[in-house]
């Protein structure tokens, strides 16, 4: 690699740490770092809500394809508490311009621990002026919310919400 | 809502040229998402809205892919920028072949 990437580094430090204490691949700790590392160098960013595994990881390695995940120019206002998982309002909004040269091309909603968690992909063009979406989702139980907007421009943009649920709205 | 399929689109009654309106839809449709059963321990087959194509004239603007999380009869809010006088056109399809489309024509409010 001829550009210096801190957090690839940092994942083979890891990684070699780990190797060498004979740890890799064994009990917990070895799975949270295959989590880590399914989502290496790129996806989102030590402060953003934990991977909760491989299924989520996924998702997130193939949204990223690579690149992170950052937090802002995008909120996700979801209530804190939701009483029936049938029916939870979410609106997602972002800042970014929507103009032919760059533009927010996709937005992704994850919902960590529903049976679907990829629930929904809106794919954009600059036509509709701006990024305001609002729609009402299921939820089967208390966890992250995570809204990804992809640019024509190839950055991803984050936010998250934490929702209690306190009806399993998924069956 | 009534029957499965029936579906709105709502705009604002008065738009100049230019503007970004607020468009509101609803589709009545299950949601089915396969897990749950009938009181009498049938199962209750998956039964959702897959995808949602949204037009703008002859110009596609947007494309949805649901999964049955989305709640039932599905709402979804979306912008549109104004910028000339043709049909908006939303055509909801389900992972059983149904295929549910709407329009509204965007016109101006003359000056």
């Amino acid at each position: 690699m001829a550009t210096f990437d801190p957090s690839s580094r940092r994942t083979f430090l890891r990684a070699a740490a780990l190797a060498s204490a004979g740890l890799l691949g064994s009990g917990a700790i070895g799975r949270s770092e295959r989590l880590l590392a399914a989502v290496a160098g790129a996806g989102p960013g030590p402060d953003d809500p934990e991977v909760p595994n491989e299924v989520v990881a996924k998702i997130l390695q193939d949204i990223s394809r690579g690149r992170p995940i950052t937090r802002g120019h995008l909120s996700l206002d979801m209530p804190a508490a939701a009483e029936d998982g049938r029916v939870v309002p979410a609106i997602i909004e972002s800042d970014l311009p929507m103009t032919a040269e760059r533009y927010v091309k996709a937005v992704h909603l994850v919902v960590d621990f529903n049976p679907d968690a990829h629930l929904a992909v809106y794919e954009l063009s600059p036509a509709i002026g701006t990024v305001s979406l609002s729609t009402r989702i299921k939820m089967k139980r208390s966890t992250w919310v995570r809204a990804i907007a992809e640019t024509s421009t190839g950055e991803l943009w984050a936010a998250y919400a934490h929702v209690n649920v306190t009806l399993n709205g998924c069956g | 809502m009534g029957t499965v399929g029936d579906a709105r689109i709502k705009v604002p009654d008065r738009i100049t040229r230019g503007e970004i309106i607020t468009v509101n839809s609803i589709i009545s449709h299950p949601m089915d998402t396969g897990f749950f059963r009938t009181a009498e321990g049938k199962p209750i087959p998956a039964w959702f809205i897959k995808d949602v194509v949204i037009t703008y004239g002859d110009e596609q603007i947007a494309r949805f892919t649901w999964t049955s999380g989305v709640s039932r009869d599905p709402v979804i809010s979306f912008t549109l920028k104004a910028d000339k006088e043709a049909p908006l056109t939303m055509v909801w399809t389900d992972n059983k072949g149904g295929v549910y489309r709407q329009s509204v024509p965007i016109a101006f409010t003359a000056a």
